[in-house]
Order: C-alpha cells, then structure tokens, then sequence
C-alpha cells in the first residue's frame, strides 16, 4: 500500500481517566482496578482509530503514566526514592545507585501490553516505546562512569524486550527519542544505543525524533541537520520526524544528509487543536513526494496525541486519512491494499 | 448557627484589636428575631482592608436551592450526600466598620440586612467575572485621561508608595543577566533565534520598559553579543492611552520598541505569531485588575458565588438630583456611561450632562456608591463550570478536595492570561510577574481578598494557588517569592519557566 497512515503512539488521555491514574498513585484505585481501566481504555482508542481509517493502530500508550516513568521504573536495579505522585503524569525522581544487574530476560511487560493490543484489532500495529538515550537523561543521579554507558546499560533492558515482543508476534516497532534534539552532540552515542536495542530482532523499525511534546509544547527548536551523518548508521528502516507543525523547511535535509529509507511524514501539529483541512495534509504529502518517492513516505502526526482533546484527536485523524487518500488518487492505481510489515535493513550485526 | 471569623489576628492585635463579642451580640439578636432556623444560618466576618469597596458593613448572602436557577434546569439532580450542610442564608460582618457602630445601630443593620436590603439594582444575578463593575474597571482605563484630570492625581500615585514596584533597575539587571545566560547556551549550540522577543504586558507609563532597556544596553555593551541588535520590546497594553504615554518614555529605543492594544485575557490574539517564541513576558500588576469569580465551598457543598451590582437608595436618590433625571431613570444612565464612555454619554443625554465634567462627576458618584450584592448556588460538578472558555472547573479540584469549608477567588481573567501567555514562551522562556497573590488556599480563611476598589479600578488578590497548579499542568516550574527590591511591600513575584 503507498502512503500508509499510522499514528506516533499516544492517544488522549481525557480528564477523568487522568483523574483516575492520579487517585491510583494516590492510592485510591487499586492497581487491577486501573488495569481493567486502561483495558477498557485501549479498546476504544483502538476502535477510534480503527474508525479514523487509520492504516496502523497503536494502543495509545494509555497505560503508561509518561513516556518514561512507565519503562524506567520497572527496570531491575533502578530506584525511586519517592513513589507517590501528585499527578500521574509527573516524572518520577529516579536513580542507579548501584551497577544494573545483568539482564535476564525481558521485564518490564512489553510484549503482554502488545499482545492485548493484537487480541483486539485486526490491523497492523505499531508498537512504540521510549529509547535508552532519552530514558537515561531522566535519571538523575548513577554509578556508571559516563552516562553513555547509561544509556549503553538501558539499551540492552530495551533489546530483551524487542526480543520478546517480536517473539510474541509484533513486526513494527518504534523507537522514540524525544530528549534527542535537546542533546544534539550526542547523536553517536544515541545512534549506538538505537542499534544495541534493534540488534537481531527482524522486525520493521521506526526511530521517531520530535523537539518535544511534553504538555503540548516542545522541549527544544532547531533543526533535523543535527542528525546527519550519524542516523545513517542506524540499523532502522524509518525515520519518524515531525513537519506538520515546524513546515517542511527540514526536508531537504533528509535528501541532502543522504536519507535513502523510509519516511514517517509528520503531517498534523499535535501542539495545536485546530483541525487541519484535508487540503493542508495532502498539500504536506505533495510537497515531500517531491523529495521522497511514494513508497518510502508513511503519513502520520507529528508525535502522539496524547495532549489533545480526543474529539480534536479524532477529526485530526480522520483529515489525516481523507488528505492522503486524495494524495493517493492522484498516483495511479494501487500496487497492494496491505501494508508492507517487512524490514528494509538487516538487524543482526 | 455556624460563625467563621476569618481575621484572627485581629482578635489578639497589640493595638485596635477587635471586640468581636460587641459586634455578633446585637447581629444575633437581630437574627434570632427575624430567622426561623438559626442551624441553617451562618455568619462571617472579614476584615476589608479596602476602605473602598463593594460592601456594606452588614450583608446577606441567601442560598440557592439545587435547581433553583436557570442554569441547573437542564441537568439531573445534584448528588447530596448526607454529611452536607443545608444553610439558608450567611449574613456577613465587615469587623472593621462594624466596630465603629452602637449596638441599635448594629442591630437595625442586621434586621434590615435580612429582611432585604433597599438598593436599586443594576443587572440580573449572574457570575461576578460578568458583573458591570468590570465595566467600570474597562471604563477607567479606556477614559484615564478623564479620569484623572477630575482627580488631579495620576493613577502611579494612588499606588502603594506612589509608583509601581516594575521600575526596578537591581530587578532589571537581574533578569537581563539571566536572558543573557541563556541566550549564551543557545549560541552555543547553534540553536539563538535571530530574533530575541521580550513581552510587556501592562506598561504602565512606560517606565519599566526603559529601565530595562537601558540597563540592557548597558549591559549589552559590557557583555559584547550584540544582543540589543536582535531586541524585539513588545509594549502591550489594554488602553492606548497609556501606551501612547509608555512609547513616548521609551523614545530613544523605538526601532526595538513595538506597541500593541490587547486584552490580558488573551495576548496571544494579537500576539499569536510569536508562540513559542518569546524569552521574557514581563508583568506588573496587571492580574489583580482582571475579572474574577469566587467558588465556595462550604458544609460539604460546592457553590459558585453570583452577584449583583446595585447602588444604595439613597445614592439613586443624590445622582439623580444631580443629574435632573428620575430616580427610576438613573439605573438606565450607568449601561450607557458604560458603553459610551463619558465624552459621548454628554452628548447623547446634554439633558442630563451639561459637559464631559458632569459626566465623569456621574461615573465616579456612581462608582463610589456601586455595592454587589451576592447569593450562593450549587455547581452542578466542576467540570461543568468553565474557569475560562477553555479550562473547566475541574482545575479547582485539587484546591478544595480537602473539603473544609473555604470561598476563594478562581481569578478566571488571571488564569486565562496567564495560560494563554505561557505558550508565547520559548521552551527557554520565563514569565515574571508582580502582583498580589494569595499563594496559600489556606489564607483565604484568614483574610479578605477582594474585591476592593482601587481608584477607578477593582483589586482583586490573584489566586497563586491556583496559577501555580495550572502552570504545573502545562510544564512549568511555578514559583513565589516576595518582591525583593522594596521592603514593606505586598507585592509577590511569580516566576515561571520550563520544567523537565
């Protein structure tokens, strides 16, 4: 299928379920009572984007209380001086007080929340989770010499858990690096991990850069070129960048930075409620098939939706969906109606 | 019968302290006479530090029975659980002027209080932050010129102190050095703008903006990036009168100096095209002369607090025997002053008005005498109450779920603006704000917060409480911390910037 639609992960996250999550880290709701919420949760974020039209579902991430609490507080050996929130979606203060023990193994139940995920959809998924450079960034203090060897620590937790989400079924998985365009001169560092964590594991791989969309608002600005020549190296077979809201002024640096894979298109400003038209979307699409042929482009927002309201989430999606179709139209008959879940670089090392 | 005496310390004051017995004995008298259940009566008592206001030294505050209005027709019933407190009414005590009446005259207050007070109202009973009194604060800065040549004083010297606490140069200087220690960690990573925003809302005369752009300047030449060459000033102000004052102060900096006429609720009306994008927005006491309402909550039960404006009888009776009209005909006059403003209102009524002068004599009796009266009504839930068009009462949850009995302004003009103006800010950004603040919820149990009238204008304390809470929601560090370049103040500073 040419232009596939997908999202980044994130979907919604409405006030009561915010609510909710925050009485639990209160300890108000049981841990099994939240569960069966968030369950509850991802089976209508599910159905909402299945009914957007949207080619590639994810499961919102609806179970994680941030994008990196949810993975770095689960791994063996890392400590949180403070358990308690006064909202859910606060970070937590953690540390590495000692070195990490050697992995055994996944743990930190990645592959059980994509098998649900599978359980409830028919459609390809996506599956999306934080990479070990930005999740080292919020720790605040460790025993490791360098915080490269940090992040090199964190990557082989990440790589267990591809090992098993692969082995329970999953063929696309992302990583996202939210905290890279705020530390542009380790790009090599960031890279390395990213290949520690895909090394081996034959499935289709995203790496998603943004400048941020912590509250809706990005973290840091400046430009994609910080990541060139350095992502060429990674093992990946897509970059997922954002465009919608910052213009397409960085896209000729993918061509020029010598970018010859896949591209997931930021099309839509998650940072804004305002409904783009399908007009401004395939308008988007048209411009960066000048740079980018048809079948290395993937439409989707620029990072997860997760700040807007779900009505505005929801129409976003939909205009997402009608403004590549009407891309779509204008380029000749359709090659396959499936989505293509194979891998484009080799993994393995 | 519930008494909620809030100034405590008046009670054990070295000097003036209150004999807070002198004043309840006859009021409870009063009431014992006139109420057929004193278990669903409350009193109050405040200390309004504003000897302008909007209160008469007795009032009575009813209670609105769930469903009862308008606005709860079409919801299902409130749930009530069986730990709330019904009241009927809560009759309020300002401690201050009471102490200065006899036990009769304190009694027939009371007595008249609760039988219904005799004022001519000015409108329906609505949320405060729509009251016309918003009107007149609109009215004193749209007609300041007016304004002040019938007072003979500028409205910097009815300021505490005689001037605003922005013209600080030590303030200056400290916020310049942390500018430039930021744009030096941008430079370094390729990542400095070309432009270089900085946001003034409510410029006053203009003197903040040219401390600090002279000490930018100065510092500039010290420092040696050439910072001032990217400088953008944006002046921004609710009248034009005031920032026509402010651009001529900052003459000598026009070609780094833009002017805009905007509503602090909203800045990013006008100033939309630099989201995201601005370093500093600078604000002095701006937030307190923005509408609010007030929520309570009180045995248990949550209730908005509508108001009404009205004068006196009295007073209806003085305006119109100066203005030549009926009595019945002067509530009508006041929408129209409001609307018109006082040059035109002379034009349209010279019945009435023999000039401009007799107008602006109109407005300020009428502002002196205006009175609100209030009344509580349940929220049906907070989220169905809206804080601002875009943020629902829901944000209030935090700040009341400890149930104890509280009211507290939820300064809807304050938070819009400062919501609204924290997506202006770059992700290295910081908004400084001097204002007064109610940092504590704690305080509103302690103190009078408003509304007050402050010449022209209505002072309300800002819910810190509250900003600080939605600021933490959106990202930010949200810190108070007492004006630190001029003792004996009031005045708070807020600081926010990015966190995480």
């Amino acid at each position: 299928m040419l232009l596939p639609t997908t999202v980044v992960g994130s979907w919604p996250v409405p006030e009561w379920l915010e609510r909710l999550k925050t009485d639990h880290y209160r300890g108000r709701v049981s841990r099994t009572q939240l569960d069966d919420v968030h369950d509850t949760a991802i089976k209508a974020a599910i159905k909402d984007q299945e009914l957007a039209g949207v080619d590639i579902v994810s499961d919102g991430e609806l179970r994680r209380d941030n994008d990196v609490d949810y993975f770095l507080a689960r791994v063996p050996g890392v400590v949180l001086p403070l358990s308690v929130k006064e909202f859910y979606y606060d970070y937590y203060t953690v540390t590495v007080p000692a070195p990490l023990p050697p992995v055994e193994g996944a743990s930190l139940g990645l592959a059980d929340d994509y098998a649900f995920t599978r359980a409830h959809t028919d459609r390809p998924i996506k599956f999306s989770f934080t990479g070990p450079f930005s999740l080292a960034q919020r720790v605040a203090e460790h025993v490791y010499p360098t915080r490269a060897e940090l992040v090199h620590r964190l990557a082989q937790v990440l790589h267990a858990e591809a090992v098993a989400l692969a082995a329970r079924g999953a063929t696309r998985l992302q990583i996202d690096e939210p905290y890279l365009a705020g530390h542009p001169q380790q790009i090599g560092d960031a890279v390395e991990a990213v290949n520690l964590v895909v090394d081996g594991v034959d499935v289709r791989w995203g790496l998603h850069v943004c400048y941020g969309n912590r509250y809706a608002r990005p973290s840091w600005e400046g430009h994609y070129d910080f990541l060139f020549p350095a992502v060429l190296d990674a093992r990946v077979d897509e970059l997922v960048l954002e465009f919608g809201r910052k213009g397409d002024e960085d896209l000729p640096v993918l061509a020029h930075g010598g970018w010859d894979r896949d591209v997931g298109l930021g099309v839509i400003d998650v940072k804004d409620p305002a409904v783009e038209s399908a007009a401004t979307v395939a308008n988007r699409i048209r411009r960066a098939l000048e740079l980018v042929p048809a079948e290395r482009l993937v439409i989707n927002p620029d990072c997860g939706l997760r700040n807007l309201p779900a009505a505005n989430a929801r129409a976003k999606l939909a205009v997402m969906v009608a403004g590549t179709a009407r891309v779509r139209e204008t380029l000749g008959p359709p090659t396959a109606t499936t989505v293509d879940d194979r891998p484009t670089v080799a993994t393995a090392s | 019968m519930l008494v909620d005496f809030r100034p405590h310390t008046r009670l054990c004051a070295t000097r003036d302290a209150v004999d807070f017995g002198a004043t309840l004995g006859p009021v409870v008298e009063a009431l014992g006479a006139e109420c057929t259940d004193l278990a669903r009566v409350r009193v109050v008592a405040d200390w309004l530090q504003y000897r302008a206001n909007f209160r008469e030294p007795v009032t009575v505050r009813p209670f609105v029975a769930a469903g009862a209005t308008d606005a709860d027709m079409a919801h299902d019933p409130v749930p009530k659980p069986p730990t709330v407190r019904d009241d009927d009414l809560e009759l309020a005590l300002d401690v201050r002027r009471c102490a200065g009446l006899d036990a009769p005259a304190l009694r027939d207050l009371a007595r008249r209080a609760i039988r219904g007070s005799d004022h001519v109202p000015l409108e329906g009973w609505g949320r405060m932050s729509e009251s016309c009194i918003w009107g007149f604060n609109a009215l004193y800065w749209q007609a300041l010129d007016l304004w002040e040549q019938a007072t003979g004083r500028s409205y910097e010297q009815a300021l505490p102190g005689g001037e605003s606490d922005a013209r600080n140069r030590a303030g200056a200087r400290e916020l310049i050095a942390e500018l430039f220690a930021a744009w030096d960690r941008l430079a370094e990573r390729n990542a400095l703008p070309p432009e270089l925003y900085v946001v003034e809302l409510g410029v006053g005369n203009g003197t903040q903006a040219k401390v600090f752009l002279d000490e930018f300047v100065a510092a500039d030449h010290e420092h040696g990036h050439e910072y001032y060459r990217r400088l953008h000033y944006l002046m921004c102000d609710y009248s034009s009168y005031v920032l026509e004052l402010a651009r001529k102060t900052v003459a000598e900096h026009d070609q780094h100096v833009s002017s805009f006429v905007l509503d602090a609720t909203s800045p990013r009306t006008a100033l939309g095209f630099l989201k995201y994008k601005v370093f500093l927005v600078y604000i002095s006491n701006v937030y307190d002369n923005l509408p609010t309402d007030e929520v309570a909550q009180l045995g248990g039960r949550t209730y908005g607090v509508q108001s009404r404006a009205c004068l006196p009888r009295p007073a209806v009776d003085e305006l119109a025997a100066t203005t030549g009209a009926e009595p019945e005909r002067v509530p009508a006059l006041v929408p129209k002053l409001l609307r018109l403003g006082p040059a035109l209102l002379a034009e349209a009524a010279p019945d009435h008005f023999g000039g401009v002068e007799d107008a602006v004599a109109f407005w300020r009796r009428t502002w002196a005498a205006l009175r609100l009266e209030e009344r509580y009504v349940p929220l049906a839930g907070l989220d169905l109450y809206p804080l601002t068009p875009e943020i629902s009462g829901e944000s209030l949850r935090p700040l009341l779920e400890a149930g104890a009995d509280v009211r507290m302004h939820v300064s809807n003009g304050a938070v819009a603006s400062f919501v609204d103006t924290l997506t202006l800010l770059h992700p290295f950004g910081t908004l400084v704000c001097h204002d007064l603040f109610v940092t504590d919820v704690q305080a509103y149990r302690t103190r009078f917060a408003g509304p007050g009238k402050y010449d022209g204008s209505v002072v309300n304390w800002v819910n810190g409480t509250l900003l600080a809470h939605l600021g933490r929601r959106r990202g930010f560090e949200v810190a108070y911390a007492p004006f630190a370049h001029r003792d004996g103040t009031n005045v708070v500073t807020l600081t926010a910037h990015v966190r995480d």
